[in-house]
């Protein structure tokens, strides 16, 4: 043991140095390799959305990619120079300042590119159901065919909410009672669920049909939200079981010694811990019922009961030649709703897998 | 307050056995702890007082009532958990008063008893905080006050202080067998800590897989140990245990003998190790190791009985590892070694 040494040589002061000025060049690449990849592969996420918005206020019925490009070339430049300076000011007043002056910038030079193209022509929409009669002619053309926007818009979000009011209260009661009860058929009911959410269910689509015929229920908004809720349902019920499973035990016992009832123990203190899972399955109910294309074309007929993707749909399929400003346009009201929860809640549905992975 | 009576209360898991057929019986004002290595039943009979489970058979009394069928909200019975299981969602004062939203208390009333509850336990100060604002010795003291604030005439402490650190647990030690005597409440401890139970109980009830091994005063089991579990399971460090043969009056391991007035078979002598006597004695032993304690030196033996440790009060250790002596037994017990259970004669000779 004893003739085993470790060699004393430690390098020179200068090399320390060199060694340092190595290091601070490698993090420097890395941070520049890192950002310019990021921004790479995420062109191809954000410039089809920024089509879609430029297009809905500038087009004149054509995909004209004039505007598009000139905005990038004010907001590219604008998005580097806000990296830059969140990573070399530090005192956050001073960056509030900073960023205040870079968004002035941004803003006025977007204002002398772009804002001369401008117009809010293509939501004529908005107010006028017959917005396609300018293109045609007379009443038989095919605007007369559109009924209200906001008749459609209604109906999305009737058919959203309903979804997401009985998916949450299903998978929130079914979640707590495979968590917490013993029954026959338990295990099987679990891997079921599992199997039904892997099941395509488009495969299902002329029985359901069938069966919504026969249920009095085609043609109907109801309809619609009964066949996404038992498609939906089976995930959702397996991420709340997840969800309870990290509720100790303990604070529901606690809560029945102390003079509550189950029912009242499940309301006082289970659920106020699973309150994040039941925003995330709302939130993805919401955004499943709202996104729905495929059930809503198969089952609703009659254009009072359109939502808003078979609105979206007809304006985009006239075969009389096709105004992309309107298509635009109705797009972007169709995304707003969902892009608006999406960015204020996103911190609560990375937490899906803080509860929902434990199965 | 209640006296509490368990008639041949049992408890299983379809095949499994938790808790065999019990009687206890716990007078009122009495401050009892339940000690026992995990697995051996004595968290599943405290849930069983508490009605969080149905005892599988017998009938538990709660002041000669029989409460089987009550239900847990309706015992009023305070529990402090390992866990504490605080409501992660309430701050200190939400939690504490929560006992008595169920009981009708109206709110200001409920406020002022938590408030008066959370003087007594002194943490009148953190009631605006939530759980995962506290220290771990904080949410002991809040779960207390919750577990104290309805009155309960049963209060059932599972492991309270096993996530606290040693000075703390000294503290609250004290700090809870004060509070029990000043309220006068029935209370059951729950321990595998041997300390525990002997320093805050009045008596102990020592389980084994399910059974009730021996029930008395920390005296009776360190001194009397009903079993050779007991002995082994009371003291620290453990009592040296070595299995002989009794024949004509004679308890013999090897070349050591020694009087015994025990039916000839099968024997097994306990000897604590501050009975083992160092420096002469008739069994050679050689000092293997000395664990320095400073009030006390623990010596490690090699001997022709085994392995044995002994005691020895001072921290200036007489010998050193690596030393010979000779050993000699003050006082020994007698334990039958077929059944475990502990035989009416005992060696009280100095060997």
């Amino acid at each position: 043991m004893a003739d085993v040494a470790l060699p004393a040589a430690a390098a020179p002061a200068d090399h320390w140095a060199a060694m340092a000025a190595r290091s601070r060049r490698r993090r420097q690449w890395t941070t520049i390799f890192l950002y310019g990849f990021l921004a790479v592969a995420s062109l191809p996420v954000i410039v089809p959305y920024l089509w879609l918005f430029t297009l809905a206020f500038s087009a004149r019925g054509g995909t004209d990619t004039a505007v598009l490009w000139r905005a990038l070339l004010v907001l590219g430049p604008a998005l580097l120079a806000f990296a830059m300076l969140g990573h070399s000011i530090d005192e956050p007043r001073r960056l509030r300042h900073a960023l205040l002056v870079l968004l002035l910038v941004t803003v006025a030079a977007l204002a002398v590119v772009i804002g001369p193209q401008l117009h809010l022509a293509n939501w004529r929409f908005l107010w006028n159901p017959d917005f396609s009669d300018a293109l045609k002619t007379g009443p038989t053309g095919v605007g007369s065919q559109f009924p209200n926007v906001w008749v459609a818009f209604g109906n999305s979000l009737a058919l959203a909410l309903a979804v997401t009011a009985i998916v949450v209260t299903v998978s929130t009661l079914a979640g707590y009672y495979l968590s917490r009860f013993a029954f026959p058929g338990r295990a099987g009911f679990l891997k079921s669920l599992l199997v039904l959410h892997a099941f395509p269910a488009m495969t299902l689509i002329i029985p359901i049909f069938f069966l919504m015929h026969w249920a009095g229920l085609l043609d109907s908004i109801l309809g619609v939200v009964l066949v996404v809720c038992t498609l939906e349902l089976p995930f959702a019920i397996f991420i709340m079981k997840g969800f309870f499973d990290a509720v100790p035990w303990d604070i529901e016992m606690s809560a029945m010694t102390d003079g509550a009832s189950r029912r009242q123990a499940f309301l006082h203190v289970v659920l106020p811990q699973v309150k994040f899972g039941m925003l995330a399955i709302g939130i993805f109910a919401f955004l499943r019922g709202w996104e729905d294309y495929v059930f809503v074309r198969t089952l609703l007929i009659d254009k009072q009961n359109w939502v808003m993707s078979l609105y979206l749909f007809y304006v985009a399929e006239d075969v009389m030649g096709v105004d992309y400003g309107i298509v635009t346009a109705v797009g972007v009201l169709y995304v707003l709703p969902a892009l608006v929860l999406y960015t204020f809640t996103q911190k609560y549905l990375t937490q899906m897998t803080v509860g929902g992975i434990k199965g | 307050m209640a006296r509490i009576e368990l008639n041949g209360v049992a408890k299983r898991w379809g095949e499994a056995v938790a808790v065999e057929p019990t009687d206890l019986l716990i007078e009122e004002g009495e401050f009892v702890a339940i000690l026992g290595p995990s697995g051996c039943g004595k968290s599943t009979t405290l849930f069983m007082l508490a009605g969080i489970y149905a005892p599988s058979e017998g009938e538990i009394r709660f002041g000669g009532s029989v409460v089987n069928e009550v239900e847990a909200k309706d015992r009023n019975v305070g529990i402090v958990f390992q866990s504490y299981a605080l409501y992660p969602h309430m701050t200190a004062l939400e939690n504490i008063r929560f006992p008595l939203r169920f009981k009708g208390v109206a709110k200001e009333e409920a406020e002022r008893r938590a408030e008066a509850m959370a003087d007594l336990v002194q943490v009148r100060e953190l009631l605006g905080r939530k759980p995962s604002e506290m220290s771990g010795g904080q949410q002991q003291r809040v779960a207390l006050a919750r577990a104290l604030v309805k009155e309960p005439q049963l209060l059932l402490l599972d492991e309270p202080l096993s996530n606290l650190d040693a000075t703390l647990r000294l503290s609250m030690r004290s700090e809870i067998r004060r509070l029990q005597r000043r309220l006068g409440v029935t209370t059951i401890l729950v321990t595998h800590d041997q300390i525990e139970a002997t320093t805050m109980a009045d008596r102990i009830i020592c389980m084994s897989k399910g059974r009730i091994e021996q029930v008395g005063t920390a005296d009776d089991l360190y001194s009397r140990p009903a079993s050779l579990f007991v002995a082994g399971f009371i003291g620290s460090p453990p009592i040296n245990l070595i299995e002989g043969e009794v024949a004509e009056g004679m308890w013999r391991c090897g070349d050591t003998a020694l009087p015994c007035a025990a039916r000839p078979g099968r024997t097994v002598l306990g000897v604590r190790p501050e009975a083992v006597r160092l420096g002469g004695g008739p069994v050679p032993a050689h000092v293997e190791e000395v664990e320095p304690h400073g009030r006390e030196s623990i010596y490690l033996l090699e001997t022709p009985l085994g392995q044995l440790r002994a005691v020895e009060p001072g921290a200036a250790a007489r010998f050193k590892a690596g030393e010979q002596t000779g050993i000699a037994f003050e006082t020994g017990l007698f334990f039958d070694a077929a059944t475990g259970r502990r035989l009416d004669t005992s060696l009280e000779q100095a060997a």
